[in-house]
């Protein structure tokens, strides 16, 4: 099998830089996410191929999270509109988990599907090249392989990477995997690897039935006690793999500026509030509700795969403890009237 | 519900506006006007819209989301505005020769072909006369297709009555067609129906036999005519309605606009009540 030694990492991965953008999983100071290649500070930044999951994901590489998407020049009575999109350079996801992978690929859906496609994230997609890494041993927070996830054979991955201790074994998924693989072709050596068998998850989850049971839940009692220690903070979703909600603003210093797009939460107040002041979502428990509605049940109703990829970041990151896989469990539990 | 045929003009780049120019604006009441525009340097139409579709209204502030009137042969679009918020604020203040970003259009627009035959019953409160307006205007225009209209309309006050010479001068004029008007409370110079909108709909009474009502207004006119219908004897597929929500992108990417799995921006705004009985109650 063709495989890439751990000795040839970082002269890989400044080969691929030559011409991608290439995100890597790293540390750096106290963040941890995926973070350029060529921003890496030897001695200062720590490589975090080997843990399971950074705190951010890497939807950044095709979402990121502010946007120029054009110049506004207003000036009298005309206005000039110019499209200001920044400079769409290959881009590589390198170290991706199946978790994460599953997250682009469900903001594949979204943005490239469904009457229109977004043409700013077409654009970052079209040229963004994934190199996923398998995973052997879930974390105490995984549940990926009940939210339709192969964390062994992650589907999406243009090249998958496997850990066989001192060496990667290199596997071309995709023409764009070919394209990669072909830069760094110099560095691949032959040779076989044991690879190691999957450990068993820790976290038991089932999330089946659970889409079709929700859609008789909107009102049940139990969010009231599920939301009750929500803070709205926002954190689950900034570091989910797979939201993807924007807002649209504007930055004007007088008669210029532009208008960009950001990520946004449902968390948020602002987030569904009218011009004239109503909001269908007020309340804290509304928006608690609808983001669990969203992700496990009104995206599996419209796209076919839940919105979550169980990587397990929600709750790990929450300041109340709040855990989606409770929250699957007293779903799964909760008397319905009928 | 799902993956209708759009019928936007710009799929290139659908978050983009294209630059437009206002031609005329009217004061519709002390805080609705009417904003009258077409492209730039006087050639034509931004984009064809069909009746009940919106498009986002842009200038440097930030956009919204308005409901759009236009009709077959006509140069320019019309979108009857409310002030409301910070971008409604500023619209109400530029003049006529203004500039602003447009884009769309959006949303799946009234069933028109569907209600063909039928006999309609519009129910308009405030500023929701503006999108049934359009639909109005084009049973006008194909007056054969459609049978009786009934328009009823109330506001909170003769000031806040929309489109008066429509409602008082044209449309009563026109064949097979009764339009109803009401105030909240009496005034002195107003000798018209007072009262709300629902109970005098009951009064009305118009028969649910072959008809279809057409609903919009505010979220608690909406509620209370809903109600009114069903006592009538209107079936949940004899009524329609448009719905608001805060929108973004307006193509069903943003997120927030949704109301379960759909999306109003894309798959509405405009639902049988059979539709919204389906999804939760966040309407």
């Amino acid at each position: 099998m063709k495989v890439l030694s751990k000795a040839k990492l970082e002269e890989a991965l400044n080969k691929l830089s030559e011409a991608n953008e290439v995100f890597v999983p790293m540390q750096k100071k106290a963040q941890s996410g995926y973070f350029p290649w060529n921003s890496f500070v030897s001695g200062q930044d720590e490589l975090m191929l080997e843990a399971l999951n950074v705190y951010q994901s890497p939807k950044g590489a095709v979402l990121p999270q502010t946007e120029k998407m054009y110049r506004y020049q207003q000036g009298g009575m005309e206005i000039n509109i110019e499209e200001t999109f920044e400079d769409s350079h290959p881009t590589i996801i390198f170290g991706a988990r199946a978790c994460d992978v599953k997250g682009i690929l469900a903001m594949d859906e979204v943005f490239l599907t469904r009457g229109y496609e977004d043409s700013f994230y077409k654009a970052r997609r079209s040229g963004n090249t994934i190199i996923a890494n398998a995973c052997y041993e879930p974390g105490p927070n995984c549940f990926c392989n009940a939210m339709e996830v192969d964390c062994v054979n992650p589907a999406g991955a243009d090249v998958i990477l496997r850990d066989g201790g001192d060496a990667y074994v290199w596997e071309v998924k995709s023409e764009k995997g070919e394209a990669v693989t072909a830069v760094i072709a110099g560095l691949l050596e032959e040779k076989e690897v044991s690879l190691p068998q999957l450990k068993p998850f820790v976290q038991k989850v089932d999330y089946s039935g659970v889409a079709e049971k929700l859609k008789t839940m909107f009102e049940h009692p139990l969010w009231d006690k599920l939301s009750e220690p929500c803070v709205n903070c926002g954190m689950c979703t900034f570091v989910c793999p797979s939201c993807y909600c924007f807002d649209i603003q504007v930055k004007m210093w007088g008669d210029e500026g532009y208008r960009f797009r950001a990520w946004d939460s449902c968390m948020f107040e602002e987030y569904s509030r009218e011009a004239g002041g109503g909001n269908p979502r007020g309340a804290s428990k509304e928006r608690f509700r609808q983001r669990f509605l969203h992700k496990l049940e009104f995206f599996t109703e419209r796209y076919g795969t839940p919105l979550c990829t169980g990587c397990g970041r929600c709750m790990i990151v929450c300041p109340t403890d709040i855990n989606i896989v409770r929250i699957i469990d007293a779903v799964k539990e909760a008397e319905v009237n009928d | 519900m799902t993956d209708k045929d759009h019928k936007c003009t710009c799929n290139d780049q659908p978050l983009v506006p294209k630059v437009v120019e206002v031609i005329d604006i009217i004061d519709r009441t002390p805080d609705v006007k009417s904003f009258f525009v077409k492209n730039p340097s006087d050639d034509g139409l931004p984009f064809q819209v069909s009746p009940g579709q919106c498009a986002m209204v842009s200038m440097p502030v930030g956009e919204a989301m308005i409901s759009c009137t236009w009709q077959e042969e006509q140069e320019y679009l019309e979108f009857a505005i409310k002030r409301v918020g910070l971008l409604t604020d500023e619209l109400h203040q530029i003049e006529v020769g203004q500039q602003i970003g447009l884009r769309g259009p959006y949303g799946n627009g009234f069933p028109v072909e569907d209600c063909k035959g039928k006999d309609m019953v519009f129910i308009a409160g405030g500023i929701g006369l503006a999108p049934l307006r359009s639909f109005i205007k084009y049973c006008f225009k194909h007056r054969e297709d459609y049978g009786k209209i009934t328009i009823l309309y109330g506001s909170r006050s003769q000031a806040d009555l929309c489109f008066k010479e429509e409602l008082f001068e044209l449309w009563p004029q026109e064949p097979n067609t009764e339009v109803f008007v009401t105030i909240d409370n009496p005034e002195p110079d107003w000798d018209g129906h007072v009262g709300f909108v629902p109970a005098y709909l009951e009064e009305l009474n118009p028969s649910p036999q072959g008809a279809v009502a057409v609903v919009c207004g505010p979220p608690i006119m909406i509620k209370f005519v809903l109600q009114s219908l069903e006592k009538m004897g209107y079936q949940d597929d004899q009524v329609i309605t448009t719905l608001e929500m805060r929108m973004k992108c307006g193509i069903g990417k943003c997120g927030r606009c949704n109301i379960g799995s759909e999306f109003i921006c894309l798959d509405g705004p405009v639902y049988y009540l059979r539709q919204l009985r389906d999804l939760p109650p966040e309407w």
